[in-house]
């Protein structure tokens, strides 16, 4: 009976804790920008390769969403996605299970 | 763990695009056949790869001041096993480097390999050898789920490092630096990714046990264990 939640309160407890310590990195380190790791890994590497990060080109010319907004409109997008399918499954073994017990 | 457009020299995007393909093919096959052979498969590659669209999809900052994302991959190759997996991971990576200029289409071989391939595999490896042991179900799922993540930014950093070899050190002293910078960034988004698809596991046991069962993803009495416990 007192096992029943316990995964449920593990990952409560495990965002809390990651959110305790978000709020106090940021507060110790003033300069930080939580830019993506992505972008501070494309500096090392424009580092070790002797040029400056924006004058690597795309070998592929690429589109870029032309603002912050776009692009986190687009990545809700794919969350949306991935939201609706998890939903959806859920909703349906929920639905089946149900029918099984009713019959 | 993207590595950008542009920043591999195209002899490496080669490379990692000649390990994805036959990976890619021999998943796509591996999908249709476990398709074919089971219709209610299909709402559970929902799930598992409705959770590397979300999970994939979300920048959380990290400790070391700048963001990073998981990669949900986990439960997928628990599930349908690392091919399959490569499969959903190509078709989020295709889309993050089409409309948002996260990673692109010359690097894609290279972030498939990383997060589509190695990952899942190494995810799978734990799973493969605690399945049959008295290690718990979930631990398990979060263990396997939690390397996943982290292999992917190991490879990530393997993957800088060979292209760009340090002049001191050559390729150690470079993957030490971008480990430094994926690697550490990854550890707490490992962890509470591992423990949050340990948790949606727990749901699927307890809403769908019989397509576990059929695709003898854990021994039956595991599952039925767990099932009696909650």
């Amino acid at each position: 009976m007192g096992y029943k939640y316990r995964l449920e309160i593990l990952a409560v407890v495990a965002v809390l804790i990651f959110c305790a310590l978000f709020l106090y990195t940021s507060s110790i380190m003033g300069n930080a920008k939580y830019t993506g790791s992505d972008m501070v890994g494309a500096e090392k590497i424009a580092w070790l390769a002797g040029v400056p990060a924006d004058e690597i080109v795309p070998l592929i010319p690429q589109w870029v969403p032309p603002s912050g907004e776009i692009e986190s409109a687009l990545f809700a997008l794919q969350a949306a996605i991935g939201g609706i399918m998890v939903g959806l499954v859920f909703g349906y073994w929920i639905g089946q299970k149900k029918g099984t017990k009713s019959t | 763990m993207h590595i950008m457009e542009g920043f591999l020299p195209w002899q490496w995007c080669l490379v990692w695009w000649i390990f994805a393909i036959p990976c890619l093919v021999y998943g796509v096959y591996l999908l249709k056949k476990v398709l074919d052979a089971d219709r209610e498969a299909l709402p559970l590659l929902g799930v598992t790869g409705g959770f590397i669209f979300i999970l994939s999809s979300l920048k959380l900052p990290s400790v070391t001041g700048s963001c990073s994302h998981p990669t949900g991959t986990g439960l997928s190759a628990i599930c349908f096993g690392p091919w399959i997996t490569s499969v959903v991971c190509a078709i989020v990576l295709l889309f993050q480097a089409l409309f948002l200029a996260h990673g692109g289409l010359s690097v894609l071989g290279a972030n498939i390999v990383s997060m589509g391939i190695v990952g899942p595999l190494a995810g799978y490896a734990v799973y493969r050898a605690l399945r049959e042991t008295r290690v718990n179900m979930f631990l398990t799922v979060f263990l396997a789920c939690a390397l996943a993540d982290m292999f992917t930014y190991f490879t990530t950093s393997l993957e800088l490092a060979l292209a760009y070899p340090a002049q001191v050190g050559g390729v150690g002293s470079s993957f030490i630096l971008f480990m430094g910078i994926f690697a550490v960034t990854q550890v707490p988004l490992a962890i509470v990714e591992g423990v949050v698809l340990a948790l949606v596991f727990k749901y699927i046991v307890q809403l769908k046990p019989d397509i576990l069962f059929r695709m003898n993803v854990f021994p039956e009495a595991k599952i039925n264990a767990a099932r009696n416990d909650t």
